[in-house]
């Protein structure tokens, strides 16, 4: 494997009451990775990234990060030790503004910097998601692209070494889903490690290094995309035809 | 955050203080106990408004708080402490109970928090009726002293006027922020790094704090408390009932809810036949703000103010 990974996630799981949404997941995410999650709906991908920021406790396992253990924290003792996600279902504080909202992360997620540095980082992160001419405008009035690209601003605001984003690109039309996936790999380039889950397949094989296949909770495969996608037990359980793979959207 | 004209508004508060400090010189007793009066109700209010208007916690216990500053002076003073220099232990202890009612009920949310503070309320009050150094139900008197109305008065005026200058500022710092974020999507908050819980139990132990001064401040006042006055479940529903009708999360609301409170209280209990009746009006008050003006009095005078000058901005375009 190389390098001690940045992300461990060891026998993962997660009982709700008679439900088993997670089961013995494991896998590594490496530094620099951009990480694709896969998945028919329901098959825990939302609930494994609850798991590993602390949002949910897990039932068993155990998630380490930069060598140190963190499931069973809050999860803003996580986001403060570099791991934070977005929302899938987004949830943006509505009676402030947008630059409100980014400025919520950069000053309780992340420590150490100057108010200026702060404002100027805020500035940044707008203009490179597309909302810097949306600043001053309540983020109870933007548009749901707009809202999805809210939650990564807010989210790279606390300066997280992972980044955990949840379907950002889902409800975006084509032209919307190539600047999603530019907007990831400028993360990336940023120096900091994605993990995505998303239901559009061709994004997350155009855009991942790796890719983690998840069915009932199980992990029914992991590696290259290609190689992933063309798994037999993968085609049997989430794309069933496999020339819808070479389909696209 | 901040208002639109926030120098103006700070030389009018300035000047508003200064009047009501100055007072004593000329009005006469019965309205000075009316401002008094207004002023414990502005203390309520804006202290309750912390937790419940900027975090959206909205708790129905207050009394407790009240009541545990108002027998922690009147059981010091009955052995021998000045009064007013009760005043720091009082709040210390009501911050200190906030946590006995922070720590378990914060764990819930929304209904089920607020319902939670009215059982934590009743159980106060009911524990203080039963217990004999509370005096029990039949009370329990000051010591007799000389007691200095115009001391007490400024007392009840600068604290009136600290905790609304108080929630001005909390309202605009970084600490307001994440208030607010706790208030709007409390999960959104801790995903970005905000310990709510650490935060609830903060400005709870600041809010509680104010109201047992209040408290303190209203047992020099009456010289006589008891279960019923200071720990009445009516009395805790009238806290939170202020700020709502005036402007909920607001820092002029809160205020302006407390005068009209104070305001009819004192008029309804001028008149024997309608001395309980001020809670009925009130509630109707309440309905009425919640169906047709959910941001209170002040939302009503910012539309009044909207339509008034709508009329004369078009005559000066025509």
């Amino acid at each position: 494997m190389g390098p001690e990974p940045l992300l461990s996630v060891r026998g993962l799981s997660k009982r709700f009451d008679g439900l088993l949404a997670l089961e013995g997941v494991d896998f590594d995410v490496a530094q620099g990775e951009i990480f694709g999650i896969l998945g028919p709906n329901g098959a825990g991908k939302t609930t494994l990234f609850a798991c590993l920021v602390g949002a949910l406790a897990p039932s068993a396992g155990s998630v380490y990060f930069r060598g140190e253990r963190i499931d069973g924290l809050p999860n803003h003792a996580v986001v403060g030790r570099g791991l934070v996600r977005t929302h899938q279902i987004v949830r943006p504080f509505r009676e402030m503004t947008v630059t409100e909202n980014v400025a919520i992360g950069a000053y309780f997620g992340s420590r150490g910097r100057g108010r200026g540095a702060r404002e100027e980082r805020v500035a940044g992160l707008l203009q490179r998601t597309g909302l810097a001419h949306r600043a001053n405008t309540l983020a109870g009035t933007l548009t749901i692209g707009e809202l999805k690209r809210l939650e990564i601003a807010r989210a790279l605001a606390t300066e997280p070494a992972v980044i955990c984003l949840d379907e950002v690109m889902g409800g975006l039309n084509p032209s919307e889903i190539r600047g999603a996936m530019e907007l990831i790999r400028w993360v990336r380039e940023e120096g900091v490690t994605v993990l995505m889950i998303e239901h559009h397949v061709h994004a997350v094989v155009g855009v991942s290094d790796r890719i983690l296949m998840l069915d009932f909770g199980r992990k029914i495969a992991e590696g290259p995309p290609n190689a992933v996608v063309n798994d037999p037990a993968v085609v049997a359980a989430y794309l069933g035809d496999p020339a819808l793979i070479g389909g696209g959207a | 955050m901040i208002g639109r004209h926030p120098r103006r508004r700070l030389v009018a508060a300035i000047a508003a203080a200064l009047l009501l400090l100055l007072a004593p010189r000329v009005l006469a007793r019965g309205m000075l106990n009316d401002i008094w009066s207004v002023a414990f109700a502005v203390v309520l209010a804006s202290a309750w408004n912390l937790l419940g208007g900027l975090a959206g916690q909205v708790s129905i216990g207050y009394s407790a708080f009240l009541g545990i500053g108002a027998y922690t002076t009147a059981l010091l003073a009955l052995r021998g402490v000045e009064p007013y220099a009760t005043l720091p232990l009082a709040a210390l202890l009501g911050a200190a109970f906030s946590f006995v009612v922070g720590l378990p009920t914060f764990r819930l949310r929304g209904p089920y928090f607020t319902i939670a503070t009215i059982g934590v309320g009743e159980a106060v009050r009911v524990f203080a009726s039963g217990v004999s150094f509370t005096g029990g139900s039949s009370g329990i008197r000051m010591p007799p002293a000389s007691f200095d109305f115009a001391l007490n008065y400024t007392s009840m005026v600068v604290l009136a006027v600290a905790v609304v200058t108080l929630a001005a500022w909390l309202r605009g710092s970084p600490f307001g922020a994440a208030l607010a974020a706790i208030r709007q999507d409390i999960d959104a908050a801790e995903a970005l790094g905000i310990n709510a819980t650490r935060y609830k139990l903060a400005v709870h132990a600041l809010s509680a704090a104010l109201v047992a001064a209040a408290g303190s401040l209203f047992a020099i006042n009456f010289q006589y408390i008891s279960p019923g006055s200071v720990f009445d479940f009516r009395l805790s529903l009238s806290i939170v009932l202020m700020p709502i009708v005036g402007g909920v999360g607001t820092v002029a609301g809160p205020v302006w809810g407390a005068i009209v409170f104070s305001y009819l209280q004192i008029k309804m209990l001028s008149v024997p036949a309608l001395r309980d009746s001020y809670l009925f009006l009130y509630g109707t008050l309440l309905i009425l703000v919640m169906l047709f003006e959910p941001k209170g009095l002040l939302g009503l005078g910012k539309r009044l103010l909207r339509a008034l000058r709508r009329p004369a901005r078009v005559a000066n375009g025509a």
